[in-house]
């Protein structure tokens, strides 16, 4: 190498050192500098995405098993923007139109604010069944269907994609609607077991980091799902009440229907149901069902004036207290005078010599407001009103329960007037599961058993069963078999259209006229209802049952008591409850 | 022996060349083992990212699946509801029956239809929590070189 040219290797050999030094001097001060915690909370972030997990909403089912409420696939379906070519938007747009049916314009709308706003992604439809989605996979008939993300075998809708996701589904539609509720597209329940169960059933969505780098791949954690319920609720015995009521409705023309059925030993509630009813796979109707002053649930979400029914309450109190029994005497002289008003039986009539037995039998409002008055007295009343749960929820698990409406004499809005009114069950309001709930105290001993829907919760892999609870003793267990067999003798006597040949059954029926705006009662507008249990000597159900305003006849004597017939009748086929005569004489076998 | 020694070293000083490819071997031995090394490094790291594709795929299979099987579940729902059964009974002739044409059996000891359902587990609610991928998934070499060794007795 000759000397004089030597330089230019050294030079060279200079720069490529500086710039080598330079590199590393680089890296060092990035490493090291002012901005390296930046640069590495930026490789961080880029190193792992964000991922919501959502766990698939609880299952709620029978008692049985059967399913009420799961969950079933759809799709959402969107464009991914940067793989729009020429016309694909309107091709994309009018089979949306077509398959889905999206609306035309504003799918175009949706892609042009996209592509204005730089976007990747735009959501066009979601919810989309999969039948539709199967529609536009198959677009083109001469390709083979689309799979994976890509949402049709087009080649002008190349730019479609469908991301399938879980959504609520109700496989019974309308049946026990009143008891379910439904879930929106936001998964927030709304009414019933959904909506007083969300945070269970909902379960907690996680959000989890996931690495970009395959190598730093972990197994993603298991997000456990909603927990699932099991309710007290029998799938036939539901469909059966809800066929009976709505044969009924048409039948007497009634505004609206009601109806509980529940196991008295346990609070379980078997049936339960209102009208109207709502297809829960399109929630969407409920504002065209519903209006505003139509509770979704009337058995839970209404109060009405009971009538007749209450008289149980006044009577049971009378014996408790030891005023009366079902064979003392009263001379029924058509009119009751206290308090500045004056009440007559329904027929306007006087009965003459009765027993309280004859005054429940023949439903007289005179021989009620008479003992309430005379026997029991207003503080006592208001004690065991209060002590069989009215005034106040009774504690089921359903959303949106009513607490009624009760004047105390402590209130200063409270008449002597009252309790002759309250005695035969006008004045007040309750709602119907209150009225199951303090019946089941004749059935259990004096003990209320307070009414539930959810039998079991299932999280985990484990499932909990959860026991029945007792909402207190308001009489004693001789005043409850008293009662009982008093109400049992009433229907016999009474030859009741009730009664259900072979079973022995004790109930009550109770006709209340409906009060107007103005402050008076319309005599043509009433509330039949009926509340019965048996067999008398082993009860196994209590079936209330509520006709608002029927047409054919204002007395639950001949609209409702028919519908608890009927219900009976069926009842105790599909609980396997032999009549009593083969029922005892098994018994007595044993 | 001291003799042989000076006469390698007058040997090299004759011919430089000699020691010019001696450095040269050395470089060259130096590059093969770093690339040894490199293909050992880029073939491990190659395995992981394809596992670790894997595993990611695994994933979404099973998210797919637990998602089919809670579509199915409903599915299977819809075609057995109270309606349809209702329907099919009715198609297949059967009728409700009225409480006074049944005839019941007293059967000895039966106590009846177990009462309430015992639900088996949800797809994907077995396990409590994540599972641990085995550390060959994500461990460098230089980790996999100290585990080698650390087994072997070494470090």
């Amino acid at each position: 190498m000759p000397r004089e040219h030597s330089w230019r290797y050294f030079f060279s050999a200079a720069v490529f050192a500086l710039v080598g030094m330079l590199i590393f001097w680089r890296a060092y001060s990035l490493q090291t500098g002012a901005q390296a915690e930046a640069f590495l909370d930026q490789s961080e972030f880029f190193s792992r995405l964000r991922k919501t997990i959502y766990p698939p909403r609880g299952e709620i089912y029978d008692r049985n098993g059967n399913l009420l409420a799961g969950n079933r696939t759809v799709y959402e379906v969107g464009v991914h923007l940067p793989s729009l070519r020429g016309d694909a938007p309107k091709a994309i747009a009018l089979a949306l139109s077509g398959m889905v049916g999206a609306d035309y314009n504003r799918v175009l709308d949706l892609i042009e604010y996209g592509q204005q706003q730089g976007l990747v992604y735009v959501v066009l439809s979601n919810y989309v069944l999969p039948e539709k989605v199967n529609l536009l996979r198959s677009y083109n008939a001469d390709l083979p269907p689309a799979e994976g993300l890509s949402c049709s075998n087009d080649p002008a809708l190349i730019a479609l994609e469908c991301r399938a996701h879980l959504a609520r589904s109700y496989p019974e539609r309308d049946l026990a609607s009143n008891i379910l509720g439904f879930v929106n597209h936001d998964n927030f329940g709304n009414f019933g077991v959904e909506q007083q169960y969300q945070d269970l059933l909902a379960g907690v969505p996680e959000n989890i980091w996931t690495p970009t780098d395959p190598n730093q791949a972990q197994a993603l954690p298991t997000i456990p799902g909603g927990a699932s319920l099991v309710l007290t609720i029998d799938r036939e015995i539901q469909a059966m009440v809800e066929d009976v009521l709505d044969e009924h409705l048409l039948i007497s023309g009634a505004d609206s229907a009601t109806a509980i059925v529940m196991d008295p030993r346990n609070g379980e509630i078997l049936a339960m149901t209102s009208t109207p009813r709502l297809d829960l796979n399109n929630y969407q109707t409920y504002t065209e069902i519903f209006d505003s002053n139509r509770p979704f649930n009337r058995a839970v979400g209404e109060v009405y004036e009971p009538g007749s029914i209450f008289k149980v309450i006044t009577i049971a109190a009378a014996f408790d207290m030891g005023k009366v029994t079902p064979e003392t005497e009263y001379t029924d002289l058509g009119v009751f005078s206290h308090g500045g008003i004056t009440v007559r039986n329904w027929n306007n009539a006087a009965w003459g010599e009765q027993t309280i037995l004859g005054c429940m039998q023949h439903s007289l409002n005179v021989c009620l407001a008479d003992v309430a008055v005379n026997d029991v007295g207003p503080e006592k009343f208001y004690e065991y009103v209060q002590a069989f749960g009215f005034g106040r929820p009774t504690g089921v698990d359903m959303a949106n329960e009513q607490y009624g409406w009760l004047r105390l004499p402590s209130h200063s809005n409270w008449y002597p007037a009252d309790l002759v009114t309250n005695s035969f069950g006008q004045g007040l309001s309750i709602t119907p599961m209150q009225m199951v709930m303090s019946v089941s105290a004749f059935i259990n001993e004096g003990k209320m058993v307070i009414p539930h829907i959810v039998k079991a919760v299932v999280q985990d892999g484990s499932q909990y069963s959860l026991s029945p609870q007792y909402a207190g003793a308001p009489i004693s267990a001789e005043t409850a078999r008293t009662m009982t067999q008093l109400l049992a003798d009433s229907l016999e006597f009474e030859s009741s259209r009730a009664l259900v040949t072979g079973y022995r059954l004790a109930g009550k029926t109770g006709t209340a006229q409906i009060p107007t705006p103005n402050g008076t009662y319309d005599p043509n507008q009433t509330n039949t209802s009926f509340i019965g249990w048996g067999p008398v000597d082993d009860p196994r159900f209590i079936v209330f049952v509520w006709l608002e305003r029927p047409e054919t006849s204002i007395w639950a004597s001949e609209v409702a008591a028919p519908v608890f017939a009927d219900i009976v009748e069926r009842l105790v086929v599909l609980m396997n409850i032999p009549p009593d005569a083969q029922r005892l004489a098994a018994r007595g076998a044993e | 022996m001291l003799k042989r020694s000076r006469q390698f070293i007058q040997a090299y000083r004759q011919a430089p060349w000699r020691r010019q490819m001696q450095m040269i071997g050395y470089v060259a031995a130096a590059l093969v083992a770093v690339g040894l090394v490199s293909a050992l490094y880029l073939n491990i790291t190659g395995r992981a990212a394809t596992a670790g594709r894997l595993v990611l795929r695994s994933q979404r299979q099973i998210a797919d699946v637990e998602q089919r099987i809670e579509d199915l579940k409903t599915q299977l729902a819809f075609i057995s509801s109270t309606e349809v059964m209702q329907q099919r009974a009715a198609e297949l002739g059967f009728r409700p029956v009225s409480p006074h044409a049944i005839t019941y059996l007293p059967v000895p000891e039966y106590q009846g239809r177990p009462d309430g359902v015992q639900l088996a587990p949800r797809a994907g609610s077995r396990f409590g929590g994540a599972v641990r991928l085995p550390d060959t998934y994500t461990e460098s070499l230089f980790d996999w070189f100290s585990s080698l060794f650390a087994d072997l007795g070494g470090f």
